[in-house]
Order: C-alpha cells, then sequence, then structure tokens
C-alpha cells in the first residue's frame, strides 16, 4: 500500500506547494499594484525607472531587432511558399494580412516571448543574487518593502517599454517580412505595404497585449527572485523558473486576449 | 566619444562569445571521433531532461495549436471557410511556431538549468577537481548533454506536434464551431509529411544550438551567485538569438 | 527595566528539521550577549527571528518592547530602523558605492538634511578606518574591509540594539582584534544592547558580558562570559577549549 499513497502525498504536496506559490506570487503583484497606487516611492534613488527603462528597453534593441527581423523574413517566406505550393501565384493579399497579424497578435507577443527571457532572466537574476546574499533583508531591515524598491520601477520601467519594443518589433517585421517577400517571390512593395486591412481594434489589441505583457514578466521573474534560497544553485533556479514562468504567462495571456477578442468581433476582427 | 567605446567594447564581448562557442562546438564534434561517451552520465542527462521538460512542453504545445486556430479564426467566421482552419493552423504549427515554441521553452526550461547546474559546478570548483583527475570536462560533462538536449528536443516537438493539432481541434470546435471531422479532413489534405520532418529537423538544429550555448555559459562563468545567474541570463537571450537564426537559414536552404 | 530581548517558547522548523525547539531568551537593555554553537544550529535564525525578518512556527518574540509575532511587513518598518544588523556575509549593496551604503538606513528614516547625513557617515568611516575608500563599490573591497563597512552601516543611525552576526568568521586574528574593539567602542559611546553570534569564543568573551550556547534548538548554558572555559557542562567546556574527547561528535557538529 506504500506505492499509492506516496503518490497520493505527492500529489497533494504539489498541490499545497502550487496553491501556496499562486498566493505568493498574487501578493506580489498586489504589492506592486498597491505601491503604485499609493505613489510611494519606497526610498528608491532618484532616477532608479529611467534606470530600469535603458536596462529593459535600450538593451533589449539589438536583440528584439535580430530575432524579429529574422523570424518575420521566415514567416512571410513560409507563407508565400504555401501559396506557391498550392499554385496560387497571387501574393497580392500577403501583405495586408501580414500587417493585420502582426499588430493584432504576433508583434507583441514574439517581442513579449523574447523580452520574458532576456528581462525576465534579468530580473530573476538580480534580485535572486540580492536575496541570497541577504541584500533583500538588509533592505527590510531599513524599513524599505523589497517590492516597493525592486519590483515597483522595473514593473514601470517593463510596462512603458514592452509598447515601445513592441512598435520596434512590429515594423523590423514588417520591414524584413516586405524585403523578403519583394527578393524571393518578386513581390512589389508598393503592393506589400498595404494597410487597407488594418482597423484601430487592432491597435487596440496591440497596446492591450504589450502592457499585460509587460506587466506579467516583472511580477512573474520578481516574484521567482524573492523565492531564490540557497546560493549559487538558488539563483540559477530561480532565474530558470522566471524564464519558463514569464514565457508561459505570455502563451497563456495571448491567448485569453485572443480569445476574448474572437468572441467581441467574431468575423470583423 | 563614450558611446562608439560603448559599441566597440560590446562587439568585442559578442564576438568573444561568438567565438567561444564555435570553438566548444569543434571540441565537441572532435569528442566524437572516437565516439566515447559517458553512458551512465547520458541516460542520467536523458531521463532528467526529458521529464523535466514533458509538462511545460504539453501545455506550451496546446495553448500553441489552439493559438493558430485563433488567429485563422476572423477569417474563418467571415468566409465560413472551415475547411481552410486546419490548413493555416496546421502548416503554422508543423513548421514554424511548433519548432520555435517548443524550443523556446525547452532553452528556459533545460538549457537554463543546465547552465545553472554546470556553473554552481564551476563557481564550486567542481571542473577543476575533473581536471585534476585527468578526466576532460567537454568530454565528461558537455558531450552527454548536446546528445541528450537534441534527442530530446526531436521526441518533444514530435510529442509537440500531435498535442497543438489536438489543441488546434479542440478550440476550433469550442470557439469556431468547426467540427471534429472537418478540422481531420482539413489536417490531412493540406499537410504533407514534408511539413511535420521540416519542423522536426529544425528542432534538432535548435537543440544543438541551446545544448551547445547553455553549456559555453555554464562553464565560462566568473563570481559566485551573482555570475551564475548572469550567465543563465546570458545563455538563454544566446539560445533564443541561434534559435531564430538557425531558422532563418534552414527554412531558406532547404524550403 | 524590561528587556530589550525576550524570546519565549520559540519554535522554527525549516523542511523537516526542526531548527529551535523551544528557546527562552532574555538580553536586558545595555546588555551585551554572545551566541555561540556548532554551525547551523540556529544562531542566525535567532537573529532573523528577533528583527521578524523570519516568523517563528511558535513561541512569543519581543524586541525593544514590541512583539513582532504575527506583523506585517509593513508594521515591522519602525521597529527594524531601531535595530542595527550585520549580516554573516555582508549584505552589502552592490549596486552602491560604500558611502552610499553607509548612508542608507539614515536615507531611509529620514528627517535629515544631506549634509548631516554625510557629515555622520563620514565621521563613521573615519572610525572603521575607511576614510578615502567612499566612492569605492562594494565589489572592489577586500573581506575585512567589507565587514567593516558593515559595522559602520549596522552602527550609523545610533540603533537601540545592534546585531551582530559572525562579525569576525574568515578573518586574520589581528583583524578580529581590532573589529571588536571597534564594537567596544561603539557600544561604551551608544549604550546599546548588543546580541553577538560567533563561533570564535575566545575573541567574542572579551567583548561580551554574557554567552549563551545554543545546542540541538534549546539555550544548553548561560553564564558570564569571563569564565565561560569552565562552565559545569563538559559539552560548553568542549566546545570553548575545541577537544576532541567529549560529549560533541564530528557529526554533530556538521548537523
Amino acid at each position: 500500500m506504500k506505492g499509492p499513497r506516496k503518490l497520493i502525498e505527492g500529489i497533494g504536496g504539489g498541490l499545497v506547494d502550487t496553491s501556496r506559490a499562486a498566493i505568493e506570487l498574487w501578493l506580489v503583484y498586489v504589492g506592486t499594484i498597491a505601491g503604485i497606487i499609493r505613489g510611494r516611492r519606497g526610498g528608491r534613488p532618484r532616477g532608479e525607472i529611467v534606470r530600469q527603462m535603458y536596462s529593459v528597453g535600450n538593451r533589449s534593441v539589438v536583440f528584439i531587432i535580430v530575432t524579429l527581423g529574422f523570424i518575420g523574413m521566415v514567416m512571410t517566406y513560409e507563407a508565400c511558399l504555401q501559396l506557391q505550393r498550392v499554385g496560387i501565384a497571387d501574393y497580392s493579399q500577403v501583405g495586408s494580412q501580414y500587417i493585420k497579424l502582426i499588430v493584432s497578435d504576433f508583434g507583441a507577443t514574439l517581442t513579449g516571448l523574447m523580452l520574458a527571457t532576456r528581462v525576465g532572466a534579468g530580473i530573476a537574476a538580480e534580485i535572486g543574487s540580492m536575496k541570497v546574499t541577504e541584500q533583500v533583508d538588509a533592505l527590510r531591515m531599513s524599513g524599505v518593502l523589497p517590492i516597493d524598491y525592486l519590483i515597483v520601477p522595473r514593473f514601470i520601467a517593463s510596462v512603458v517599454m514592452t509598447n515601445m519594443l513592441t512598435t520596434l518589433g512590429g515594423t523590423v517585421m514588417y520591414a524584413a517580412g516586405g524585403l523578403t517577400a519583394q527578393y524571393s517571390f518578386g513581390v512589389n512593395p508598393s503592393l506589400f505595404y498595404d494597410l487597407h486591412l488594418l482597423r484601430p481594434r487592432h491597435l487596440a489589441l496591440m497596446l492591450i497585449k504589450a502592457t499585460s505583457y509587460g506587466a506579467a514578466i516583472p511580477v512573474v521573474a520578481g516574484f521567482c527572485g524573492l523565492r531564490a534560497r540557497g546560493s549559487s544553485d538558488g539563483v540559477g533556479w530561480a532565474t530558470t523558473a522566471a524564464v519558463i514562468g514569464s514565457s508561459f504567462a505570455v502563451i497563456v495571456l495571448d491567448f485569453v486576449i485572443s480569445a476574448g477578442a474572437l468572441f467581441l468581433f467574431g468575423g470583423d476582427l | 566619444m563614450k558611446w562608439i567605446e560603448n559599441v566597440g567594447a560590446g562587439a568585442i564581448r559578442i564576438a568573444e562569445e561568438v567565438g567561444g562557442i564555435l570553438l566548444l562546438t569543434w571540441q565537441v564534434l572532435r569528442s566524437f571521433v572516437p565516439p566515447r561517451v559517458d553512458r551512465q552520465e547520458l541516460f542520467k542527462n536523458l531521463h532528467k531532461m526529458g521529464n523535466r521538460s514533458v509538462p511545460i512542453v504539453v501545455l506550451t504545445a496546446f495553448f500553441a495549436g489552439g493559438l493558430m486556430t485563433l488567429q485563422t479564426g476572423p477569417f474563418v467566421k467571415k468566409f465560413g471557410a472551415h475547411a481552410l482552419a486546419g490548413w493555416g493552423a496546421g502548416y503554422a504549427v508543423l513548421r514554424e511556431i511548433g519548432p520555435i515554441l517548443i524550443a523556446l521553452m525547452f532553452s528556459g526550461r533545460v538549457g537554463a538549468n543546465n547552465t545553472a547546474e554546470l556553473a554552481t559546478m564551476t563557481v564550486t570548483e567542481q571542473l577543476d577537481g575533473l581536471r585534476a583527475l585527468a578526466i576532460d570536462p567537454v568530454r565528461f560533462l558537455v558531450v552527454p548533454r548536446v546528445i541528450s538536449m537534441m534527442v530530446m528536443l526531436v521526441a518533444l516537438t514530435v510529442i509537440g506536434d500531435l498535442v497543438a493539432l489536438t489543441g488546434a481541434s479542440i478550440v476550433g470546435r469550442a470557439m469556431l464551431d468547426i467540427e471534429w471531422a472537418t478540422m481531420f479532413h482539413s489536417f490531412a489534405d493540406n499537410l504533407k509529411p514534408y511539413d511535420f520532418l521540416h519542423g522536426v529537423y529544425k528542432s534538432l538544429a535548435f537543440g544543438g544550438a541551446i545544448a551547445v550555448t547553455s553549456c559555453y555559459f555554464g562553464v565560462t562563468v566568473r563570481g559566485g551567485a551573482v555570475g551564475v545567474g548572469k550567465a543563465v541570463n546570458a545563455a538563454v537571450v544566446a539560445a533564443a538569438v541561434s534559435i531564430m537564426l538557425l531558422d532563418f537559414f534552414l527554412t531558406y536552404t532547404t524550403g | 527595566m524590561q528587556a530589550a530581548i525576550r524570546l519565549r517558547d520559540v519554535h522554527k522548523h525549516y523542511g523537516r528539521r526542526d531548527v529551535l525547539a523551544g528557546v527562552s531568551l532574555d538580553v536586558p537593555r545595555g546588555g551585551r550577549l554572545g551566541l555561540i554553537g556548532p554551525a547551523a544550529s540556529g544562531k542566525s535564525v535567532i537573529c532573523k527571528l528577533v528583527c521578524g525578518l523570519e516568523q517563528p512556527d511558535r513561541g512569543e518574540i519581543e524586541t525593544l518592547g514590541e512583539s513582532v509575532v504575527g506583523k506585517r511587513e509593513v508594521q515591522l518598518g519602525a521597529l527594524r530602523r531601531r535595530i542595527g544588523m550585520l549580516f554573516q556575509n555582508y549584505a552589502l549593496f552592490d549596486f552602491l558605492s560604500v558611502e552610499e551604503n553607509v548612508a542608507f538606513p539614515l536615507v531611509q528614516r529620514g528627517g535629515m538634511t544631506p549634509e548631516a547625513i554625510a557629515e555622520r557617515v563620514a565621521t563613521r568611516l573615519r572610525a572603521v578606518g575607511l576614510a578615502g575608500s567612499e566612492h569605492k563599490l562594494t565589489g572592489e573591497l577586500s573581506g575585512g574591509m567589507r565587514k567593516r563597512v558593515g559595522i559602520a552601516r549596522a552602527t550609523v543611525a545610533d540603533a537601540e540594539l545592534v546585531i551582530y552576526d559572525e562579525p569576525t568568521a574568515g578573518l586574520d586574528p589581528v583583524t578580529t582584534q581590532k573589529i571588536y574593539d571597534l564594537l567596544a567602542a561603539d557600544q561604551q559611546r551608544t549604550g546599546a544592547t548588543v546580541l553577538a553570534v560567533s563561533s570564535d569564543v575566545v575573541a567574542l568573551a572579551k567583548f561580551v558580558d554574557e554567552i549563551a550556547f545554543l545546542y540541538h534548538g534549546h539555550i544548553l548554558y548561560r553564564g558570564p562570559a569571563a569564565t565561560i572555559g569552565d562552565a559545569p557542562d563538559p559539552l560548553v567546556r568542549q566546545f570553548v577549549r575545541g577537544e576532541l574527547e567529549g560529549p560533541l561528535r564530528m557529526e554533530e557538529q556538521r548537523a
């Protein structure tokens, strides 16, 4: 009887741990929002938000351009290739459908995924290192709330910068796609760069998605960092968990928001 | 003038890292001749990496499949083109979104974890311990991990593709009222075995890239807990860039 | 006169290990208590419990007349600002300079002009012999210097209670003596209550009035520091004198 009992114990223990982690994550989120609403500076040095914006934003620019540029080329290439295969050598719709897809989904989501990797891991590594070297405890000893001091500035920076980088990434994707269509399939740029399918609701969707991802990444990563235990292995674990957690958060948020939009607008989306 | 210095320093650092990664790749390849791999280490890694990443890959693949169906949603709803949903979603999933998303998740779960593990071994001087015993860390630690990650990512991509197509069908049924049979026929009529293979051999390359980058940043780490965090961060970023670059070149060269 | 620190039947476990199993401890105001015990016996845990950085499973803790059990983070801020703490691994902020590290508690407490803060910080840094290193980053300092920055930060706000967790671990004997002289001079000046944790009993005994021995989750012995070497308990005697023969065995040292 030991086997089943152990299994049940394992599942039960897992559930308890998961729900405890979920509650803690929720508390970090609530604490962050509360910190912003109350406008507590939390003893942060002047210019901390700007510094974080630099670290989240400027230092991701090359990364975003490279990754989204290449994936933009691949996506256009694949789309044209597929049309060619089925014998529809009419590429007039590719560009207008493509920009609609970029604005309503791929621009924000791929930027979000890339930032989950870069920024999520970065935040968790920083805060996790501070946690295991007791710097977080030292903050608390001076009456500082770690969430106000560490997560709030990263949260604000991330929300702003994810929107900006989404705009940048989407533009790069669009341009790279156009070049691919032109050079590999001879699509006229004026035919490709055609915005007539774009609606304000697509832009709204982009802003909602980018803002949600920008908010989720620092909260998940900060939470993982604050949970770090032990020494260097603890920081490694926290960083790993942050990459997975924030990437997964992006995918789930994308799913929920896209499903909501489809439900709301149906065929008019 | 300061920014020119910064750009130059950044370029040198990137060149150093790319060089280091290529060098490690060469060392790994050379270790295959003669093919001597520590079996125990290999099986341990295969087991660990597969076990750890199945849940997250399955979940990711499910959502990825669902998402692709959602993207065809407006079109399907507007024109009632139910038979085309499987084409769009399936093609995107098998060739691009499936392998890329699964590789990114694999990089986050297994690659990052591997970097953390090797980095911890490095900062606690365990690698020097191996060298003191005249054991080559590349042959003993890196090669089994490279093989394991390549094998496992391919296996996970195959599983993930199936889950993603299931996810696409479920979402199609739930959100767009597409019958199971319609979706299935749409997959069967429009997808070719090559689409599936295209994704699978890409994932083999992604697995190798993730493995080499994650090992590289693990064994070159400097400076305690802070260094380990930074190494993991650098590893996942490098893996993401390599995945995108490889995807581009493989798609272009092999269609 | 009320006690500065008052622990009653405090229990705390980590995982399956009961680190503290019913600890009761009083430190009078202005008193200096040294806490000794084998590695991982829970000395640091007591330090953290006293400041509310960790919560006990059971028991009462009063610090400077306020209960810290069951309090939320926000409610503990005011109390913590009255306590100075030197962490075991310094816990210096690696993103701030030496000067900013020492000024941190004063800046957070508020109510002082920047000039007054700068002056106080400069005085403290001179007292610990770090004048001239104000603008260095903490990463550039040696272990002994970091420890002194930590001491300056713990004492800069003239705290009513100062906790030193391993103030001299890993330092050479001369530096150790210098550090203890520094701590003694500071305590003379402010009359603060002191709780000091150390494994180096000989040096510690010269600094504190009383020593408590923590063993297997209990305070096993408490007595005057001067005569700790002649304590009636054989365990304490063995630990203080560093003898191989006795009730304390290797495996328990490690536990």
